[in-house]
């Protein structure tokens, strides 16, 4: 049974229905229950946007407040994890991997492959991302390439409230590292979502929409502004296929190639910065293996290589939009001016 | 592991004795013999020998059982033997042999066996105590009574992840023991230069925890304080911070020519200093164990060292495949 | 005479870090607090017209937190009108990191025409410095866990009164003469132990300081403190002797409860309040010589297992008289009586 809830919910559901499946879930981060030995209300917060709220009190003993120690508790994570626990740590901000950033890529990646297979880290990392609510340069960042890059992790955007609930429960489930990033401006969003546990497989790309003139790879929030970019563009007799990976890796490399083959041609949407990020890693895997498929260049649309900005204007001026992705489109299909700079 | 029960609270019995001396004797031969054999070029990458600092890896682990956890550093040989793991598998390890306890794919600095409860030898300096904490955490949640202990050195001390950890572990009262061996150099720095106030056990005491100093080089010792450390862990009680001063006989790596050090130093502490030498002369003198108990010992160490050595030169290749093999349980 | 005044200094930066810390209640002396003590018995001596202080140079971080707060202190603006502090001389002398270095400091002080002696330390270092002092007087300040000898103090009026012992101006009560054990143990050199001596069933010197009750045979007492913390509060609990009695204690202990002809409760170390049972005691005359009890383990002085003893080997006791230490009470009041830290016009 499938009603509509908010992606916020999506992902405090799928957090329940694990944990109540499993003991060995565990969940820990930075007020995910809040106001620990003060006055008022345990679970007070119930994490800093309100979305693990209930759980404390639910699970007594699996939900835990940390100290203001990243790398301590990103790295008791791991241990945690190759000792026998599942745990779901919380990396508030994925701004702050920089404090926990060894634990991540050079233990708990790493075990498995330099213990010669002996070793399992079957644990999770939630993070939210994103730029939109003007939270400035330290706290909107989209930071999904760097752990793409290594080896040994797996890393999971969801874009819909369908997609968190089903790739957070798979998340759990999987007996490998997962970073899990949780778009913060898509928390609000609503969607359909089965009541029961469903498990969402990682490497498996969802086509959003269908089309045959272009193929449109969208991460995040850039998905939906691709659909909105979609249905202008279809009114210029331009029919876009937009296909959302859902994870970066594993990558499904498959679903985009065969579309590429359809359409003979790509832009890749992401918000991250542009260099060494999603599109070009996509771009480039597309141009080695189907460049006979191709009728133009993949195009590329991303954030500018800057800082996210803080002032409204700047902001909306750093993320894509519709508009930029639309121009894009219309510059790989031949038509229109070339998109802006 | 051993199959020697743990020590009770101040008692060694002969067993428990046998014991140490062969886990002490089997460390130093296993990194004598690696200081000759990677001399000669054979051994690929880095190597970090822990010869005489024995007395801390056998005193601390002689008090662990096989489902207790340990994580160690870049210099782990000690502590893997000490915890059990195979000493051939190590040395077939080290040689990158598909043999090895890693099938080659981590080498020394990575040496690893979590059925024997070793959560590996560390490249990263202070990557130990924040995995344990998680191992403590995991026998919370369980509720089990296993014990986890880092080995870090005094280096490791001042990174920010070993103070975290005895927060975190303070905080969420967990079953750990942070161990730190200050074997005199962190690298090339001694630690009047790298460690500010030079008192390393008093950190614990801004955490709430027992903080505790004992000579590295004295089995006795540090079997005493660990033992109790130990138990403490084991029945809830918490973490706590055991200091060890130990000097270390060879370089940071080997190839390291220690220009840093003392044109005597090392001679004289093999000299006057060392660990099993002590060991050896205080058992036989308190009547508890005879020379010829020791001296076999000596020899089953060092046969067992010559056989490792043979079969990991021997050894097979991994096969190129496995470059690829083991990333992920499922891809 | 003030002027060419040399007082001493020996702080061990090794106390107050064993396993009591661990079995008990004791935390961690710091050499932070240890340097502050130190500056404070300085500013003392200063006061007291003191021009010289010699320390041996020590390792770890003690002699680095020193010179930090010294510096504060030179800086700082009260301290602008006060007395300068003396200069700091560090001993030329090599460090092994052992017992050996407090040894080697004290006799080169000695040599040096030390007046005085402020010891900072617990019972473990009091009594390596009463092993080479001879007749130089003692302050003996605590850091250690156990404090049976020296005592807790502040350091700037020890400094004050040690400061006045080594000008000559203290008068006659200033001196004690302190009690102490020697010990004999076959071909060894003597030991010295200045509160206790034990024999323990303990095969091994192990993690050093004595806690366990169980396994404890005999007990030597030089002074029996009923307010003591350690082994000697079995003593003290026992037949209190003040300091001044001239007379010892000689108990013998067993785990055995039919040999027991009494169990006391006794603060065995701080936070740890065991049960002891002892099946026999006797006073200890001054200059009587006393066989331990054959058998084989560990001779414990002062808290601190130090020796293992082998099977065969025999160990005697003897009630001495000790080093001399500085009664700082009678020091000030005779101070206040004489006028002793009235400025001159």
């Amino acid at each position: 049974m499938a009603r509509e809830i908010t992606y916020q919910t999506a992902i405090n559901e799928a957090l329940a229905q694990e944990m109540e499946r499993d003991p060995t879930v565990v969940v820990f981060g930075e007020d995910v229950a809040g106001g620990m030995e003060a006055p008022g209300e345990d679970d007070a917060w119930g994490g800093v946007l309100g979305v693990t709220k209930g759980l404390y009190h639910k699970y007594p003993g699996r939900v835990l407040d940390t100290p203001i120690s990243e790398s301590a508790y990103v790295g008791a994570a791991a241990g945690a994890a190759a000792s026998g626990l599942r745990p779901v740590a919380e990396l508030m901000f994925v701004d702050f991997m920089g404090v926990c950033l060894d634990q991540i890529f050079n233990q708990a990646a790493k075990f498995r492959y330099m213990f010669g297979g002996k070793a399992k880290t079957p644990m999770v990392i939630r993070t939210m991302w994103g730029a939109g609510i003007r939270a400035a340069s330290q706290h909107s960042q989209a930071l999904y390439p760097i752990f793409t890059h290594i080896p040994g992790l797996k890393v999971a955007l969801p874009a819909t409230p369908y997609d968190a609930k089903g790739l957070l429960i798979a998340a759990i489930r999987d007996d490998d590292p997962v970073i899990f990033f949780e778009h913060k401006v898509l928390y609000d969003t609503k969607g359909d979502v089965p009541e029961e546990p469903y498990a969402l497989p990682f490497g498996e790309a969802n086509i959003v929409r269908e089309g045959g003139d272009v193929t449109v790879v969208a991460l995040g929030r850039m998905v939906s502004f691709a659909q909105e970019a979609a249905e202008a563009l279809a009114g210029e007799g331009i029919d876009c296929e937009i296909i959302d990976p859902r994870t970066t890796s594993p990558l499904d490399e498959d679903t985009i190639l065969e579309s590429v083959e359809n359409t003979g041609r790509l832009v890749v949407v992401d918000e991250a910065s542009p260099r060494c990020g999603m599109a070009s890693d996509i771009a480039a895997r597309v141009a080695q293996e189907a460049f006979a498929d191709l009728k133009a260049a993949p195009r590329m649309v991303t954030a500018p290589h800057t800082p996210v900005p803080f002032s409204p204007v700047l902001e909306d001026a750093y993320v894509p939009t519709a508009e930029s992705i639309a121009a894009a489109v219309r510059e790989t299909a031949g038509s229109g001016a070339p998109a802006p700079a | 592991m051993s199959t020697v029960a743990p020590p009770e609270a101040g008692q060694l019995t002969r067993d428990q004795l046998l014991e140490a001396y062969r886990v002490m004797r089997t460390i130093r031969e296993f990194e004598e013999r690696l200081h000759t054999e990677f001399a000669t070029g054979e051994i690929p990458g880095f190597v970090h020998l822990y010869a005489g600092e024995e007395a801390i890896a056998a005193g601390v682990c002689a008090h662990l059982r096989s489902d207790d956890y340990v994580a160690s550093t870049h210099r782990g040989h000690g502590h893997a033997i000490a915890k059990g793991c195979d000493v051939k598998a190590m040395m077939a390890e080290i040689y990158g042999r598909h043999t090895g306890l890693c099938h080659g794919k981590g080498g020394s600095m990575h040496i690893a066996d979590l059925e024997k409860g070793m959560l590996g030898a560390n490249g990263i300096v202070g990557g130990g105590p924040p995995l344990v904490c998680g191992v403590g955490l995991t026998a919370r949640v369980k509720q089990t009574d296993q014990v986890a202990v880092s080995f870090t050195g005094d280096g490791g001390s001042n990174q920010g992840t070993f103070l975290e950890s005895l927060n975190l572990a303070a905080c969420w009262n967990l079953p750990c023991v942070f161990v730190i061996e200050d074997n005199g150099y962190a690298e090339s720095t001694p630690p009047a230069f790298h460690q500010a106030g030079v008192d390393v056990a008093k950190r614990a005491d801004g955490f709430g925890l027992p903080g505790v100093e004992v000579d590295g080089f004295d089995f006795f010792a540090v079997s005493e304080a660990a033992g109790e450390a130990v138990r403490r862990a084991r029945s809830g009680a918490g973490a706590s911070l055991l200091v060890c001063k130990v000097m270390r006989y060879y370089g940071h790596f080997e190839g390291d020519q220690q220009t840093y050090r003392g044109p005597v130093e090392v001679e004289e502490l093999r000299a006057k200093r060392d660990c099993l030498d002590a060991f050896a002369r205080r058992v036989t003198e308190a009547g508890v164990l005879e020379e010829s108990d020791l001296t076999e010992i000596d020899a089953a160490a060092r046969a067992l060292l010559d056989e490792a050595v043979e079969e990991a030169k021997a050894g097979p290749d991994p096969s190129t495949d496995e470059v690829l093999s083991d990333v992920y349980v499922k891809y | 005479m003030a002027q060419d005044s040399r007082v001493g200094i020996v702080a061990n930066p090794a106390s107050g870090r064993d396993i009591r810390r661990l079995v008990a209640g004791a935390s961690v002396f710091g050499n932070a607090d240890k340097a502050g003590i130190v500056l404070r018995v300085m500013a003392g001596l200063g006061a007291a017209g003191v021009r010289r202080a010699l320390m041996m140079p020590a390792f770890d971080g003690l002699s680095a937190a020193l010179e930090r707060q010294l510096h504060a202190h030179e800086s700082a603006e009260r301290h602008h009108n006060a007395a300068p502090l003396p200069d700091l001389e560090v001993l030329p002398m090599p460090l092994t990191g052992t017992a050996a270095d407090s040894v080697r400091a004290v006799e080169l002080m000695r040599a040096a025409g030390a007046s005085v002696i402020v010891v900072l330390g617990g019972d473990g270092t009091h009594r390596v410095v009463a092993k080479a002092c001879g007749d130089v007087p003692l302050c003996a300040l605590s850091t250690g866990t156990n404090n049976a000898f020296p005592e807790v103090r502040e350091g700037t009026v020890a400094g004050l009164a040690a400061g006045l012992v080594a000008t000559g101006r203290a008068g006659g009560g200033a001196l004690r003469r302190e009690l102490a054990l020697a010990v004999e143990l076959g071909d060894r050199e003597p030991e010295l132990a200045l509160i206790d001596v034990i024999l323990s069933a303990e095969p091994f010197t192990g993690a050093r300081a004595l806690w366990r009750g169980s396994g404890v045979n005999e007990l030597f007492v030089a002074c029996a403190n009923p307010s003591a913390v350690g082994f000697s509060s079995i003593a003290g609990l026992l037949e209190p002797l003040p300091r001044a009695a001239g007379r010892g204690l000689h108990v013998r202990l067993t785990d055995d409860p039919a040999r027991a002809e009494l169990v006391l409760r006794v603060p065995l170390a701080p936070g740890l309040v065991a049960p002891v049972g002892v099946a026999g005691f006797r006073t200890l005359e001054l200059g009587e010589e006393v066989a331990a009890a054959p058998g084989s383990g560990c001779v414990a002085f002062d808290g601190e297992r130090e020796i293992e003893r082998r099977p065969g080997k025999r160990v005697t006791v003897r009630l001495v008289p000790g080093p001399l230490t500085i009664d700082v009470d009678a020091v000030m009041r005779h101070a206040a009586r004489v006028g002793a830290t009235r400025l001159r016009e």
